[in-house]
Parts: C-alpha cells; sequence; structure tokens
C-alpha cells in the first residue's frame, strides 16, 4: 500500500532529472537565463544609460548590500528581506483568516453570498496601493503597510475558496445525506476537504499579488527597513545600481514563495486523491 | 418492510408541469430482492431517491416499518452508479463515513469498518484512495459504506452500470453472497433485463413516463441462476417484450 504511495510523491528531484523532458526544460531554461544576461549587458553597453546598469555592477551592489548597512538607510539587505518577510506573513495571515470563512460561508450559504457578494465586488476592483496612504493614517506605520498587503491578498482567496465550495459535485451532497449527515457535517467532511485543493490555488495566485503589494505598503516609509522602500527610494534616487539589486531580491522571494505553494498545491491534490 | 403507497412526484417545468411517477405502490418485505426495471428516463432513479429521502414526493406515502420517511438518514444506504466515494478518503475512512457522523468512537468504527471491508472482499486496500481502485473495487466500497450503517434497506441505482459486462457479471455473483450473508431488503433498480432476472426475488416493470407499475414477475428460480438454463431465457424474453413495448411507446425517451 505505502509503495503505491511512493511511486506517486517519492520521485526524487535527481530521479525526475533522469525524464528527457524535464532535461529539455532544464536546458532551455538555463539558455533562457543566459540570453537575457547577455541581451541585458549589450544594451547595457550600446545605450550607456545611467538607470540602465550591466549585470556585473547590479550584482556587486547586490553582494555588497548584504555585507554591509546601507549608507542612506541603514539596514542591511538582510535587514530588509526580514522586515518585509516579516509584514508579508504578518499581512498574509491576516488575509488567510478573515477570507477562508468569508469564502466558505459566501460558498456554502446562498443568502451570505447575496449580501457579501456586492460589497466584495464594489472592493475588488480597487488596486490595493490606493489604500495604502490612508491605512497609514488610520493605522499608523506599523499596521498600515501590513493591512495593505491584507487587502492585496485577501480576494484571490475568497474567489477561489467559494468557487472551490460552489464546485462540489452534488453526488457528494448526496453521498453523505444518505450517510446521515447534516447541514454542519456535510461542512465539515464534505465541504472543507473538497475545497482544500482550491485555497490552496487561492493562496498560491495571492502570493503573487501580496509581493506586488510589498511595494505599495512600504511607498510612504518602513520602519526597520524593507526590500518594497528600498526599490522605491533607489528607483527615484539611484543609483539604479541598488534599483536593479532590490528588484531582484523581490523576485527571488516572490518565486520562492510561489514556487512553495505551487508545490503544497500539487502535493496536496495528489495526496488526496483528487488528481 | 417498506412500503409505498400512490406515489406521484412532479417537476416543475418552464411550461407547465412534467409527472415523473404516478399512482406508484408497492410493498417490499424485509429482506427481499426487488428489481425496478424500466426503460432509460423513465423515473427509477427519481423513486430511489424519494425513498432515500434525498427528493421530496409530491403526494402519496412511503414507510419502512410503519415510519413515514420524511428525510434523507442512515437506515436507507444508498449505492450510486457513479460510486461517489469522497475522493480523499480512503477506502477505510470511506467506509467508516457514516460511523464518524453517528459519533462512533474510533476504535469501534475500525472494528465495524472492517468487518464490511471484508464483507466486500477489501481486504488489504484499506488504505488505498478510490482512485486507485478499478470500477468494480470502488462499488464495492460504495456497497460497504452503505452496509456499514447497518441499514434497514439497501438502494442500489444501477450500481454496475459504469463496469464492463466481466466485471458487472461477478459483481452481482458478489452481491448475492452479500445479500445472503446480511439478510438486507433490497431495491435495485437497473435497465438490465438480464441483470434484473439474474438477481431479483420480484423484476417490477415501470412503464415510459410517468413511471406506473406495468407488470410484476416472481422469479423463483433456485440461486444461483443459470443463464443458459431454458427457464431463464424464456423469462427473460417475456420481460424483454414487456419492456419494449414500453420503449416502442416512448420513442422520444431513448
Ligand atoms: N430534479 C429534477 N428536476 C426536473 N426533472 C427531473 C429531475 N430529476 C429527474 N428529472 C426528470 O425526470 C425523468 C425521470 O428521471 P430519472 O428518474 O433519472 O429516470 P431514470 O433513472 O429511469 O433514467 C427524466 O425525464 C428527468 O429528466
Ligand atoms: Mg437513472
Amino acid at each position: 500500500m505505502s509503495d503505491g504511495k511512493k511511486q506517486e510523491n517519492g520521485k526524487s528531484f535527481f530521479e525526475r532529472l533522469q525524464d528527457p523532458s524535464m532535461l529539455r526544460t532544464l536546458f532551455l531554461t538555463i539558455i533562457s537565463l543566459v540570453a537575457f544576461l547577455i541581451i541585458w549587458q549589450l544594451a547595457s553597453d550600446w545605450l550607456n544609460l545611467a538607470y540602465l546598469p550591466p549585470p556585473g555592477r547590479v550584482w556587486d551592489a547586490l553582494v555588497l548590500s548584504f555585507q554591509v548597512p546601507d549608507p542612506t538607510l541603514g539596514t542591511t539587505m538582510g535587514q530588509n528581506i526580514v522586515a518585509s518577510l516579516r509584514r508579508f506573513l504578518v499581512g498574509f495571515a491576516l488575509a488567510l483568516i478573515v477570507a477562508i470563512p468569508v469564502g466558505l460561508v459566501m460558498g456554502f450559504s446562498r443568502t451570505l453570498n447575496d449580501l457579501l457578494r456586492p460589497i466584495v465586488e464594489i472592493f475588488r476592483p480597487i488596486p490595493p496601493i490606493a489604500w495604502v496612504p490612508i491605512l497609514f493614517v488610520a493605522f499608523s506605520y506599523i499596521w498600515g503597510p501590513v493591512l495593505a498587503i491584507t487587502i492585496g491578498a485577501f480576494f484571490p482567496i475568497v474567489t477561489s475558496v467559494s468557487f472551490g465550495v460552489r464546485s462540489v459535485e452534488p453526488i457528494y451532497y448526496d453521498a453523505a445525506r444518505t450517510q446521515g449527515a447534516g447541514r454542519m457535517a456535510i461542512f465539515e467532511k464534505v465541504v472543507i476537504p473538497f475545497t482544500l485543493p482550491y485555497m490552496m490555488t487561492g493562496i498560491r495566485i495571492a502570493l503573487g499579488v501580496a509581493w506586488m503589494c510589498i511595494i505599495a505598503a512600504e511607498m510612504i516609509m518602513a520602519v526597520g527597513g524593507g526590500i518594497g522602500y528600498y526599490i522605491w527610494y533607489y528607483g527615484f534616487n539611484g543609483p539604479y545600481d541598488n534599483f536593479f539589486a532590490g528588484v531582484i531580491v523581490l523576485a527571488v522571494l516572490g518565486i520562492i514563495t510561489v514556487g512553495l505553494a505551487e508545490y503544497a498545491e500539487n502535493y496536496i491534490l495528489k495526496s488526496r486523491g483528487m488528481k | 418492510m417498506l412500503d409505498i403507497t400512490n406515489l406521484r412526484k412532479v417537476f416543475p417545468k418552464e411550461a407547465g408541469e412534467m409527472v415523473a411517477i404516478d399512482d406508484f405502490s408497492l410493498a417490499v418485505q424485509n429482506g427481499e430482492f426487488v428489481c425496478l426495471l424500466g426503460p432509460s428516463g423513465c423515473g427509477k432513479t427519481t423513486v430511489l431517491r424519494i425513498i432515500a429521502g434525498l427528493e421530496t414526493l409530491t403526494s402519496g406515502t412511503i414507510q419502512l416499518d410503519g415510519r413515514d420517511v420524511v428525510n434523507s438518514g442512515p437506515d436507507r444506504g444508498m449505492v450510486f452508479q457513479e460510486f461517489a466515494l469522497f475522493p480523499w478518503r480512503t477506502v477505510r475512512k470511506n467506509v467508516e463515513f457514516g460511523l464518524e457522523i453517528k459519533g462512533v468512537s474510533a476504535a469501534e468504527r475500525k472494528t465495524i469498518g472492517q468487518k464490511y471491508i471484508d464483507l466486500v472482499g477489501l481486504n488489504g486496500f484499506e488504505e488505498y484512495l478510490p482512485k486507485k481502485l478499478s470500477g468494480g473495487m470502488k462499488q464495492r466500497v460504495g456497497i460497504a459504506r452503505a452496509l456499514a450503517n447497518n441499514p434497514e434497506i439497501l438502494l442500489m441505482d444501477e450500481p454496475f452500470g459504469a463496469l464492463d459486462a466481466q466485471t458487472r457479471n461477478q459483481m452481482q455473483k458478489e452481491l448475492l453472497r452479500i445479500w445472503s450473508e446480511t439478510k438486507k431488503t433490497v431495491v435495485f433498480v437497473t435497465h438490465s433485463v438480464d441483470e434484473a432476472v439474474y438477481l431479483a426475488d420480484r423484476v417490477v416493470v415501470l412503464t415510459a413516463r410517468p413511471s406506473r407499475i406495468k407488470e410484476i414477475f416472481k422469479i423463483e428460480q433456485p440461486r444461483p441462476r443459470d443463464r443458459a438454463n431454458p427457464e431463464f431465457i424464456a423469462l427473460r424474453k417475456q420481460i424483454l417484450a414487456e419492456l419494449e413495448e414500453e420503449s416502442a411507446q416512448a420513442p422520444k425517451l431513448v
């Protein structure tokens, strides 16, 4: 029995590397990245613009930013990452705490959906950045940026979760009812487990959005540093080596978190027999 | 005993209404195996869903051991053509579902669950997820899950309809074995004459919509039945003729 499970999830990274299509993907990824660096270098050489430094200089700035505190901002890149990550995690956790229950009840109860849907739809199209100044005024410099991330992450989670609940196939309700399940038991033992993979999809999308919001969140100020603030500052003032260094750090953070979420999503789908 | 009296079911339609079942009365004895046989779309599933409490009736009464059937409940186990297993639950967890709902302790759940897993011949597959199982095995889980609640009656809606012919025959044999071991009352819906004649104590042939009882055949051949037996073949022919009359009368349903 456990053999079957192992076959499915237990393929190690190196085993998968043996797969020719995997190798091909890896090969093309490397080509793509190298080509990108070459074009960047050439463009920088030819155009010779202050705001387009060559990759080598950006790399030096990046390395240096980790080694010594930034002369103007007073924080190292490590401290910036920690500060942003903290805001990010708290803001994201708040979004989860609010959005998951809201999505569940919106999916499950027609009445609550009709009550909540208009409000969600009013606020959804407003870019989270619009809220940043007023959040600063209302919640000060500690909670303001955190809540900007919460707002960004909220909508994708609500949408995916309520969609997941509405995707529960009626046959599962029938099966549960003939097993003696009432409304609450159905919610707990059918709706929530069925919705879990949808929730993970929402979380993956929300992670991407939330990283975009970190820039907005730290637009005005970032006490104790912040990667968003760092990008803002150097994007306006230069040197642009630092701006690009900040962008690279943000990109890597985004890729790691979204990649982890993607992995978790796949794992959950597979281990629960839903893929 | 299951007692259905003057059952009528009307579905609302864009223009007017559609009578799915009309004037349907049937008494099923305890331990009896009854097959409902009728052309596709005639209302067999609807009858079963009403008995299960998944669908309301328009008029008439349904009583199980003298009590009116009003809502769904674990005293009527249902087995679905589409299996309807919970994909995120292992075989064991699927079978234990109803016991969990009832609040049975984990230890007792395991004992009861195992008994029915063994009964349907799935010993060794307890920790498998449904998607790893063949169609026949999935339906074994469906049967075990329905039986684990120790229902008064087993309702089966074309349970072997999605299986290939060979598996289907094998499952019919298995079902008869399980039935004789548990002595449950079974109401089994099918559109296969062969299946009905092979399984049932009584075959209830339904008319095309609205579903009424056209004729009831008592099958007295001892089990296991031999499909090559001339009596079996004759009976099958007779019922088939009856059924084809209905299908012919409702060509738009086929
Ligand atoms: N919930 C429903 N609403 C409206 N019409 C329905 C509903 N369920 C079944 N019907 C209709 O009732 C008729 C009988 O359906 P069904 O009981 O599924 O037939 P069978 O199982 O014999 O093939 C069909 O014409 C079907 O379209
Ligand atoms: Mg049907």
